[in-house]
């Protein structure tokens, strides 16, 4: 079967939700083709297995090798990662949009017009403070920052509060904002469908050819298609259709190392994650708190289980935290033939290993002096920590080679700008050398911006979708 | 893969009834079976190599094996733990470090 469309959009995550929306609204006839499942919201426990096995790509075991290799989570799901991370916002920094504008010559890329853009997704998605009191761990990231004199605050999140409860937020992700927006203005959601490649007429594309989850096949035919499947698939999928200039070449991360810390009281809360992240050494270095339900306390004491493994009956007293980086690493995503799945790489520099160290201890004096009783670090042979004294051990025993290396934010594979040397796209998303593809998500980065990126996604997404609409306006 | 993870479950948790054992086994190679593609095809080789030690050397090689930082090895070890320890306590949360179920917190 083919199907016909005006646009297609492939992804209906952060990037392609509010892309598939603006150009609906404006009178296109429009497709979203989504790899993974519809999955009703509240249906699952957040960060449990369960979850990861029905909405992230390979059940949540994804990998960047490297020495050490990073591990990665990606969502394959309607809404793609919006529906599973843990919801805080940040605004794009205005010092990081002005950096890129200049160092990947992007045109028309004005922050105070970012920052216009971020207002609009603060309003579309509700993002907002909790309306009361923050659970333990994040209070005990504030009060060891308040301590030690380190800037602290409590990111805002993307939710809402029925009746102002804190502890009842409604995740507002794409699957209750902007794909409901695109479907009412008529927009075919599609899921459980996997674009395989797209074909090419000269420099034009045309036709997609798609697999859906019972192994049948269609075709899509469009004028233009907007590819926001995520940084790792958006390269993937260009790469497969022969574009691979600047394509794939230059992935960034904020590699992210873990401590379980334990405190005299209860403290672990299953399904939520904390808001307060220490900003005080920001960009190069912030801290936050994770996921920490009973099974990924155990993840968290796993390198050195032979002494940390006796404390996993504790778990109710144990939150996990982590410190995350701005690298200066970069990594590759390849193509494969014979596979959909790209093989991934990434390379951390002796400077983003000696910052993860670095993270490492300075967390470790935040929460001893938040009152935990015990640090237990997420590396091969690491000292359990009781007091500063024994601190240094951490700086003294630290690998990265050792250490659980992971991150959630996975960017900059295809980076815009007019900058032909090092851009894979136009100032708005183009694909260099094709007159209708664009590529529209995390891949159009110039780096990772420091904080959490959805923010960002999502304010270049709307601009870029407003910039098409008004050229085709033109003609 | 299955007796791979068998054995190494075996060794780590002596205490973990064979009933579990083989629900967190089987758990852990229904997720490696849905691996990336470049991934699970390293997943196998690796697999393979390991196997073709055990059979050489028995069980104890394979304990001995999964303890070692060896690139690749190490890290095939690390994911089988990875998979079956946050499989164990995320199902049941109160089974003691060495497998045990129980009930009752201590706080070393």
């Amino acid at each position: 079967m083919t199907l016909t469309c005006d646009v297609l959009v492939i992804g209906s995550g952060a990037g392609g939700a509010p892309t598939a929306a603006l150009l609906a609204e404006a009178g296109l006839d429009v497709i979203v083709a989504e790899e993974g499942s519809f999955v009703e919201q509240g249906s699952i426990v957040p960060f449990s297995l369960e979850q990861m096995n029905r909405q992230y790509r390979g059940g949540g075991v994804t990998v960047a090798l490297g020495r050490p290799s990073i591990a990665y989570t990606e969502g394959r799901c309607a809404g793609g990662g919006t529906e599973v991370n843990s919801g805080l916002y940040r605004q794009p920094p205005t010092d990081v949009v002005a950096r890129w504008r200049e160092g990947w010559r992007i045109d028309d890329l004005d922050p105070d017009d970012v920052a216009t853009l971020a207002a609009e997704v603060e309003a579309a998605l509700s993002v907002q403070p909790l309306p009361g009191p923050a659970g333990e761990p994040s209070l005990a990231l504030q009060r060891g920052a308040d301590r030690l004199g380190w800037k602290s605050d409590e990111s805002p999140r993307w939710m809402t509060y029925p009746e102002g409860d804190p502890r009842r937020g409604q995740r507002q992700s794409m699957t209750r904002t902007y794909l409901p927006r695109a479907e009412r203005a008529g927009a075919r959601l599609v899921y459980d469908c996997r674009v395989d490649r797209l074909e090419f007429r000269g420099d034009r594309a045309t036709v997609a050819h798609v697999t859906h989850h019972d192994g049948r096949r269609d075709t899509i035919r469009f004028r233009d298609v907007f590819v926001c499947a995520g940084a790792i698939h958006t390269p993937a999928l260009l790469q497969r259709s022969r574009l691979r200039r600047n394509i794939g070449h230059t992935l960034a991360v904020h590699p992210t190392v873990k401590l379980a810390a334990r405190f005299a009281d209860p403290i672990n809360v299953p399904d939520d994650v904390p808001v307060h992240q220490v900003k005080e050494f920001a960009p190069d270095l912030s801290f936050g708190g994770s996921a920490s339900h009973s099974g990924l306390v155990a993840l968290a004491l796993l390198d050195n289980w032979r002494d940390f493994g006796s404390a996993v009956v504790d778990w109710p007293n144990i939150a996990v935290y982590y410190a995350a980086i701005t690298s200066e690493g970069r990594g590759r995503v390849i193509s494969l033939p014979g596979t959909t799945d790209p093989l991934v790489t990434y390379r951390l520099t002796a400077r983003d290993r000696a910052l993860l160290a670095q993270g490492l201890e300075r967390l470790s004096m935040l929460l001893l002096e938040a009152g935990a009783t015990d640090v237990f670090p997420s590396y091969r042979d690491a000292p359990r920590v009781r007091d500063r004294r024994s601190l240094a051990r951490i700086s003294s025993t630290f690998g990265a080679d050792k250490a659980s290396v992971m991150t959630v934010h996975l960017c900059s594979t295809v980076p815009m700008g007019e900058d032909r040397d090092k851009c894979g796209a136009s100032s708005h998303g183009r694909v260099h050398d094709t007159v209708n593809v664009y590529v529209n998500d995390a891949s159009l980065l110039p780096d990772a911006p420091g904080v959490n990126p959805q923010g960002s996604v999502m304010s270049i997404a709307i601009r870029n979708a407003r910039h098409f609409l008004t050229e085709a306006r033109r003609g | 893969m299955t007796s791979t993870c068998d054995i190494v479950l075996g060794h780590d948790f002596p205490d973990l009834a064979v009933d579990r054992r083989h629900v967190v086994v089987s758990f852990v190679v229904g997720r490696l079976g849905v691996l990336p593609g470049p991934m699970r095809l390293g997943v196998s080789v690796v697999a393979t190599l390991v196997a073709g030690v055990r059979t050489l050397g028995g069980d104890g090689v394979i304990v001995r094996l999964s303890r070692m930082a060896l690139p690749l090895v190490g890290e095939y070890f690390r994911l089988l733990r990875s998979l079956s320890y946050a499989y164990i306590w995320e199902t049941w949360p109160d089974t003691t470090p060495t497998g045990a179920e129980s009930r009752t917190r201590t706080v070393p």
